[in-house]
C-alpha cells in the first residue's frame, strides 16, 4: 500500500515537473511578448529593451525556466506583468470559482443520471430507456454556449430569481453565494448528463448479465439490495473513468460558461493571460490546473482498485 | 497621450477573455446627432422627464453596481492602458484639471484656471488651494510638477507628449507653467483626457497601479481584477456635498449579451454598452433611463483603416475602388440595429469642422469594378486584400459582409480574426493591409493629431498607422493647432477632412454608438455640474464619471 | 412489476434488425451523401450574402430560412456538416485506434508498461488543451480541416485511452481472461477474442459522446476564433452565430437547424449502435 502510494506520488512529480515545462515553453513559443501588452503602440526598440530587462525576459530560456522553478519551491509563482496582481491572489479568485462549479455542476449531473441509467438498465430498450437516451443526447447536442444564454434569459431575465453574471463569493452568504453558481453549473451538469448515463448503463447493462448477478436473484434477493450491493460498484468503473477526466478537465473546460457568466476562473484567466502573453500567470494557471487534473485522476485510480480488489494495483 | 490614443489602443488591446467582447466594437452605429443623446432635448415620445437628469432633491447613501465593458490593467495614469472603462475608473479616483463642458469648451475642473501667454506656446495651470489627496496630503505646485515629469518620462504617455509639451516649471506654490513645442490651442483639452489627472507624491513615488490615491469623489476599497472594483464615499471630496452615494461597485463584464441581461436582471443597476441591439431594446423601455452620445464634439468613428505604405492599398486607385465598393448604408441597415446612421465624415453632422461637401468617394458599384480594372494590370492582374479585424462576433460578421461586397467588385478578399495583442502590434508596425478599427472620439480635434500627422508615419513604430503622408494634411493640421480664430480652424479642419477624403487611409462608415444605460433606481446620472454652475459635457464615447448620480430606491 | 433483472435486451435474431435500425441507417447515408455530393447539388451557394432576404424564416425560396447576413442555411448546414461531420468521425476514429489499442495493452499488461502509458496520457490530457491550440494555431495557418482533425485526435486519443484502459482493468482480472491465460493462450489471442467484445461496448459509448462533443467543440473553438476559417461555414460556428447578439431572440432558426442536425445524426447513430449491439451480443444465452 505504501509501495503504491510512493509509486504514485513519483509519478505525479515526474508528470508536474512534465507538464511545466511544456507550459513554459509553448507560451514562450507565441510570437510576442508582454512588452506588447503593456507598451501598446509605444512598443518602441529602446522601450522594449528596458521592459524586457526590468521583467527579467532578456535571460536566456533556461534561466528563466529555472528561476520560475525555483520561486515556486519557496511559494512564489510571480505576478501578472500587467495588473501586478500575484499569482496566488488569481488563482485564490479562481479556484474557489472552479472548485465550486465542478462539485455543483457534477453532483448535478451525478444525480440526473445515477437513478436514470438503474432504470433503463433495468428495462433496456423499453419506453423510459428510449425517452432518456433521446433526451440525453438532446442535452449533448446543446452546447453550454446555447445552454447558457437560454437559462439566463429564463431563470435571470424573466423571472430574476438568480443574477445574470457574477460569482459571489461564500464569504457573502452561502445564498447569494449558490444563487451565483447555479445556473453556470447547470449549463456545465447539461454535457456531463449524457456522458455520466450513457457510460453507466452501458456498464449495468453489461453487469446485470452477469451469471452472479441470475445467481443472486435465483436465491429471491430483492432487485434493490442485488443492484446496490452487487451491481453498482463493478459498474461504476467507466462511469468513474469518466468523471475523472470530466473533472479534471472542467478546470480549463470551462472556459465558455465563465465567459459567459463572468466568472474568473483558471480557464477565463488564462485565456486572458495568453492573449497578453502574461508568461507568469499562464505557467502559474496552467501549472496548477495540470496538477489538480492529475490529482484527480490518480485520486479515481485509486477508487478503480478499492471498487473492485481484482483490479491489479498498476 | 490624448483620450482617444489610450483608448483605442487600450480598448482594442484589451477586449477581455477573447470572448468575442465587444470592446472594440466595429457596430457600424451612429448617432443621430440631432438627437443629442436624449440628455438635452425633450424626448417626442411625451416623456417629460430627461434622460439621467433629475430635477428632485438629491438622496445621500446607498451603493450602485455598474457593469463597464472591459477590465483595465492598473491605476497609474503614467503606465496603465485606459481606454474608457480606465477613464471612468480614474474619473472615479481622480480629477482631472480641465473636464469639458456642455458647450464643448474645456473648463478648469481642478484646476482653479489654465491660462495661457500671448502666443499660447506657454500655458500656466492654477490649481485649487485646501485641496487634499485621500491620504490627506495637499494638492500642489510640487506635486503637478512632479506628476508631469513622471507623464514625460514614461515610456507609455513620453513619446506623445513629447510632441506637445517641451518643459515645466514652478511658478508659485499652486501653479505650474507648461512650455509647448509649439503654440496649441488645444491645450486646455489635453488636460482632460489621461495626462490631465493628477496623483498624490506617495503614489508617484510608488508607482503603485493597484494602489491609487487621488483627490476625487471615491476612494478604492478593493480592486478584483475581471470580477469587481468598490470605492467608497470621499468624505473630504474638495466638491462640498459630493458624491451623494456612499459607495459604487463596478463590475467588467466582457460579454454584451450578458451585461445587458445582468441589467434587466437587476444584477447591475447601470451599464456602458456599444451593442446596438442593446440600446434598441432599453432606448424607450418602461423602468430604464438611456443616455448616448453627445451631439458636441467628436464621437468615435467606425472605420477600416488601410495600410498606404504596403501593396496593393499603397495605390489611391485602390483605395477608392475599396471606398466605393463598400454600400455603406446597407452595412449600417444590417449591423446598425437601426440606431445607427452613416457617416462618411471624420466630424459629425452639425459639427463646425464638418465642410458641407467633403468629396468622400461614396457608394458606386460599377466605378469600382472600372477602377478595380485599371488598376489591377499594376498589381500582377488581380488586386487581393486581406481584411481583419479582432474576435469580436459582430466585427467577424461585419467583415464577412464587407468582404463580400468586395468582392462584388473584382477584389479577392480574404476575412481573418487576429488577437487583440497582435492585431495591435500590427497595427503599429504595419504589417496590415485593412483593419477594422474605432478611434477619434475628441472633445478637441487637436486630440487626434498624434494619430494622422505624417510626423508620425516613419520608422518601424508608427502611431500613425495609416503611415498617410500627405504634406498638405500636415499643413491643415498644423494650422488647426496653433490658430486661435475659430473660423480659421474650422476652416483648417475642414481642409483635413477634405484631405482625408482624398487621400483616403480611412474608409469611414458610421459614428460609434456608445450609451450608458440604468434602471429608474439611479437618477442624475448625466447632470454634473462644474464649479462654476455651467453643466458638464457628461457622458460621451463610453467615458462616465459616477459624482453627480443618486440612489432613488 | 415484472423485474427482468438481467434480462437481455430485446432481440430479434430472426427478424433482421428491425426497421428502426435501417431507418436510422438510411437517414446517416443521407446524411454523409448530402456531404459529399454538397457541391454538385443544387444547393444555393453557402457563401453568398442576399441583403434582401436577410433573417427570413423557412419559405419556399429558402427552404431553411437565411442568416443574418443573408445566407442560404440550408446551403450553410450541409456545407457545414462536411466540416462537422469530419472533425466529428476522424478524430475519434483515430483515436479509438491508437488510444484504444494502447488502453487495451495497459489495461490487461499492467506494470510499466500501463505506467508509462498512464503517464503520457496524463501529461497530454492534463496540459491546457486551450493553451496548445492556441500556440499550434499561431505557426500552422491557416487553420485548415485536416490540422483541427490532428489536434482533435491528439486530445480525442488519451481519453478514449483512459476510458478504454478502465473498463479493460475491470475486466482483465475476471475468470475467462484467467482461464484463458491458464490455457496458454497468446496476448493477442485474449486480447482480441476475450476482452475486445467486452470493451466494445463501452467504448462505442464513449465514442459516440465523443462525437458529438468534438461537433460541439469546434463550435466552442469558434467561439474563440480559433476554428476554421471563416467564411467557411461548420455546424460549431453556425451555432456559435445563431446564439451572439440578437440572434437568438431575432432569428432562432439559425441556431435551431444545425443543432437539430446533431441532435438527429447522433441519435440516428446512437440506436444504430444499440441495435447491433444487441444482435450481437456475445453474452446472449443461446438456449
Amino acid at each position: 500500500m505504501l509501495r503504491f502510494a510512493a509509486n504514485r506520488l513519483f509519478q505525479l512529480v515526474v508528470i508536474c515537473f512534465l507538464i511545466s515545462i511544456f507550459a513554459f515553453l509553448l507560451v514562450h513559443l507565441l510570437p510576442g511578448d508582454p512588452t506588447l501588452a503593456i507598451l501598446g503602440p509605444n512598443d518602441t526598440p529602446a522601450a522594449r529593451a528596458v521592459l524586457l530587462h526590468q521583467l527579467g525576459l532578456n535571460k536566456g530560456l533556461l534561466s528563466q525556466y529555472g528561476t520560475w522553478i525555483t520561486n515556486i519551491f519557496h511559494g512564489n509563482l510571480g505576478a501578472s506583468f500587467l495588473t501586478k496582481q500575484t499569482v496566488t491572489n488569481a488563482l485564490g479568485v479562481a479556484v474557489p470559482i472552479d472548485l465550486e462549479l465542478i462539485v455543483v455542476s457534477q453532483v448535478l449531473a451525478l444525480i440526473f443520471a445515477i437513478p436514470m441509467a438503474l432504470v433503463a438498465a433495468l428495462r433496456p430498450n423499453k419506453a423510459f430507456d428510449k425517452v432518456a437516451t433521446t433526451s440525453t443526447f438532446g442535452m449533448l447536442s446543446l452546447p453550454t454556449f446555447v445552454a447558457g444564454p437560454l437559462l439566463v434569459l429564463v431563470f435571470a431575465v424573466t423571472f430574476k430569481w438568480v443574477p445574470a453574471t457574477g460569482f459571489n463569493r461564500l464569504s457573502q452568504g452561502l445564498g447569494p453565494n449558490l444563487k451565483s453558481v447555479i445556473l453556470p453549473s447547470v449549463a456545465l451538469a447539461i454535457g456531463s448528463i449524457t456522458v455520466y448515463y450513457r457510460l453507466l448503463r452501458a456498464d449495468l447493462i453489461a453487469t446485470l448479465q452477469e451469471d452472479y448477478v441470475t445467481m443472486a436473484r435465483s436465491k429471491g434477493l430483492s432487485t434493490r439490495y442485488i443492484l446496490l450491493r452487487h451491481v453498482m460498484r463493478p459498474s461504476s468503473f467507466s462511469l468513474l473513468a469518466g468523471a475523472g477526466i470530466s473533472i479534471g478537465t472542467l478546470f480549463t473546460g470551462a472556459f465558455v460558461v465563465e465567459v459567459l457568466f463572468q466568472l474568473p476562473g483558471i480557464g477565463y484567466q488564462l485565456v486572458q493571460a495568453i492573449y497578453s502573453r502574461d508568461y507568469l500567470v499562464v505557467q502559474g494557471m496552467a501549472l496548477v490546473a495540470a496538477v489538480a487534473f492529475v490529482v484527480v485522476n490518480f485520486a479515481v485510480d485509486f477508487l478503480l482498485t478499492v471498487l473492485d480488489p481484482r483490479v491489479r494495483r498498476a | 497621450m490624448d483620450g482617444s490614443a489610450d483608448r483605442y489602443d487600450r480598448r482594442a488591446f484589451l477586449a477581455r477573455g477573447a470572448s468575442g467582447a465587444a470592446a472594440l466594437g466595429l457596430a457600424g452605429v451612429g448617432v443621430p446627432a440631432l438627437l443629442a443623446g436624449c440628455s438635452s432635448t425633450p424626448s417626442s415620445t411625451g416623456r417629460t422627464q430627461t434622460h439621467g437628469v433629475s430635477t428632485g432633491t438629491p438622496k445621500r447613501g446607498g451603493t450602485v453596481t455598474m457593469g463597464l465593458n472591459s477590465e483595465i490593467d492598473g491605476f497609474l495614469p503614467t503606465a496603465s492602458h485606459w481606454d474608457n472603462s480606465g477613464l471612468t475608473y480614474a474619473n472615479t479616483i481622480f480629477d482631472t484639471l480641465t473636464v469639458v463642458a456642455a458647450d464643448g469648451s474645456a473648463k478648469p475642473y481642478l484646476a482653479q484656471s489654465v491660462t495661457p501667454n500671448t502666443d499660447m506656446t506657454q500655458w500656466t495651470i492654477t490649481l485649487r488651494p485646501g485641496v487634499k489627496f485621500h491620504d490627506g496630503s495637499p494638492l500642489n505646485a510640487d506635486v503637478l510638477l512632479a506628476n508631469i515629469q513622471a507623464l514625460q518620462t514614461s515610456a507609455l504617455t513620453g513619446q506623445a507628449l513629447r510632441g506637445v509639451v517641451s518643459s515645466a516649471s514652478k511658478v508659485s506654490d499652486l501653479a505650474v507653467a507648461v512650455s509647448c513645442v509649439e503654440p496649441i490651442v488645444a491645450f486646455p483639452y489635453y488636460l482632460s483626457t489621461q495626462v490631465g489627472y493628477v496623483i498624490a507624491m506617495a503614489q508617484l513615488e510608488s508607482q503603485s497601479s493597484t494602489q491609487p490615491i487621488g483627490t476625487g469623489p471615491f476612494s478604492l476599497v478593493s480592486w478584483v481584477p475581471n470580477d469587481h472594483m468598490t470605492v467608497q464615499r470621499n468624505p473630504h471630496y474638495w466638491r462640498a456635498g459630493l458624491p451623494y452615494l456612499d459607495g459604487v461597485t463596478y463590475k467588467p463584464i466582457s460579454q454584451d449579451q450578458s451585461r445587458e441581461n445582468s441589467l434587466r436582471s437587476r444584477t447591475i443597476d447601470l451599464m456602458v454598452t456599444r451593442d446596438p441591439g442593446a440600446i434598441r431594446d432599453l432606448a424607450n423601455a418602461a423602468g430604464y433611463q438611456q443616455v448616448r452620445n453627445p451631439s458636441v464634439g467628436q464621437g468615435d468613428m467606425d472605420f477600416i483603416v488601410l495600410n498606404t505604405s504596403v501593396e496593393p492599398t499603397n495605390d489611391p486607385l485602390v483605395r477608392e475602388a475599396l471606398a466605393r465598393a463598400i454600400d455603406v448604408g446597407e452595412l449600417v441597415r444590417l449591423f446598425g440595429a437601426g440606431i445607427a446612421k452613416p457617416n462618411l465624415s471624420l466630424f459629425p453632422p452639425g459639427s463646425p469642422y464638418r465642410p458641407a461637401d467633403n468629396g468622400y468617394p461614396t457608394y458606386d458599384l460599377t466605378k469600382a469594378k472600372q477602377l478595380v480594372a485599371q488598376a489591377a494590370p499594376n498589381h500582377g492582374g488581380t488586386i487581393s486584400v486581406a481584411l481583419a479585424t479582432i474576435t469580436d462576433p459582430r466585427l467577424v460578421n461585419e467583415i464577412q459582409a464587407i468582404a463580400s461586397m468586395w468582392g462584388l467588385a473584382g477584389i479577392q478578399t480574404t476575412v481573418s480574426q487576429v488577437e487583440q495583442v497582435t492585431f495591435i502590434d500590427n497595427l503599429v508596425t504595419g504589417k496590415f493591409q485593412a483593419y477594422t478599427s474605432e478611434q477619434f472620439g475628441a472633445a478637441d480635434p487637436d486630440l487626434n493629431y498624434v494619430w494622422m500627422s505624417p510626423t508620425t508615419a516613419n520608422g518601424p513604430i508608427a502611431l500613425n498607422f495609416s503611415r498617410n503622408k500627405d504634406d498638405a494634411l500636415e499643413t491643415a493640421l498644423q494650422a488647426g493647432r496653433t490658430t486661435s480664430d475659430p473660423t480659421a480652424r474650422a476652416q483648417a479642419y475642414q481642409e483635413v477632412d477634405k484631405h482625408l477624403s482624398r487621400d483616403m487611409p480611412y474608409l469611414w462608415a458610421s459614428l460609434a454608438t456608445w450609451s450608458v444605460t440604468g434602471s429608474d433606481s439611479v437618477v442624475n446620472f448625466n447632470n454634473m455640474t462644474l464649479p462654476d454652475g455651467s453643466r458638464a459635457l457628461g457622458f460621451a464615447n463610453g467615458v462616465f464619471n459616477p459624482t453627480p448620480m443618486w440612489r432613488e430606491a | 412489476m415484472a423485474e427482468t433483472l438481467g434480462a437481455t435486451p430485446a432481440t430479434r435474431r430472426g427478424k433482421g434488425l428491425g426497421v428502426t435500425f435501417w431507418i436510422c441507417l438510411a437517414w446517416v447515408t443521407l446524411m454523409i451523401l448530402l456531404a459529399v455530393l454538397a457541391s454538385v447539388l443544387p444547393l444555393k451557394a453557402p457563401n453568398f450574402q442576399d441583403y434582401s432576404a436577410v433573417n427570413v424564416g423557412p419559405s419556399a425560396h429558402h427552404l431553411l430560412g437565411t442568416d443574418d447576413l443573408g445566407r442560404d442555411l440550408l446551403a450553410r448546414v450541409i456545407f457545414g456538416s462536411r466540416v462537422s461531420l469530419v472533425i466529428g468521425f476522424f478524430p475519434i476514429a483515430i483515436g479509438l485506434v491508437v488510444g484504444g489499442l494502447a488502453g487495451l495493452l495497459a489495461g490487461y499488461r499492467a506494470g510499466p508498461t500501463d505506467t508509462m502509458l498512464n503517464a503520457v496520457s496524463f501529461v497530454l490530457l492534463a496540459f491546457p488543451a486551450l493553451l496548445a491550440i492556441m500556440v499550434i494555431e499561431t505557426f500552422w495557418k491557416p487553420v485548415s480541416l485536416l490540422k483541427l482533425t490532428v489536434m482533435f485526435a491528439f486530445v480525442a486519443a488519451p481519453l478514449l485511452f483512459r476510458v478504454i484502459r478502465a473498463t479493460t482493468l475491470s475486466f482483465a482480472s475476471r475468470e475467462f481472461v484467467v482461464a484463458a491465460r491458464a490455457m496458454g493462450a497468446k496476448t493477442s489471442r485474449i486480447l482480441l477474442r476475450e476482452l475486445l467484445p467486452n470493451i466494445v461496448p463501452a467504448a462505442v459509448s464513449f465514442a459516440l459522446i465523443g462525437v458529438a462533443t468534438a461537433i460541439v467543440l469546434e463550435g466552442s473553438l469558434a467561439f474563440l476564433g480559433l476554428s476554421i476559417n471563416l467564411p467557411t461555414s461548420s455546424l460549431g460556428n453556425i451555432i456559435n452565430d445563431g446564439v451572439n447578439s440578437n440572434n437568438l431572440s431575432l432569428n432562432p432558426y439559425i441556431a435551431l437547424w444545425p443543432s437539430l442536425y446533431i441532435f438527429l445524426l447522433l441519435t440516428a447513430l446512437n440506436l444504430m449502435a444499440d441495435r447491433l449491439r444487441s444482435y450481437f451480443d456475445v453474452r446472449e444465452v443461446k438456449l
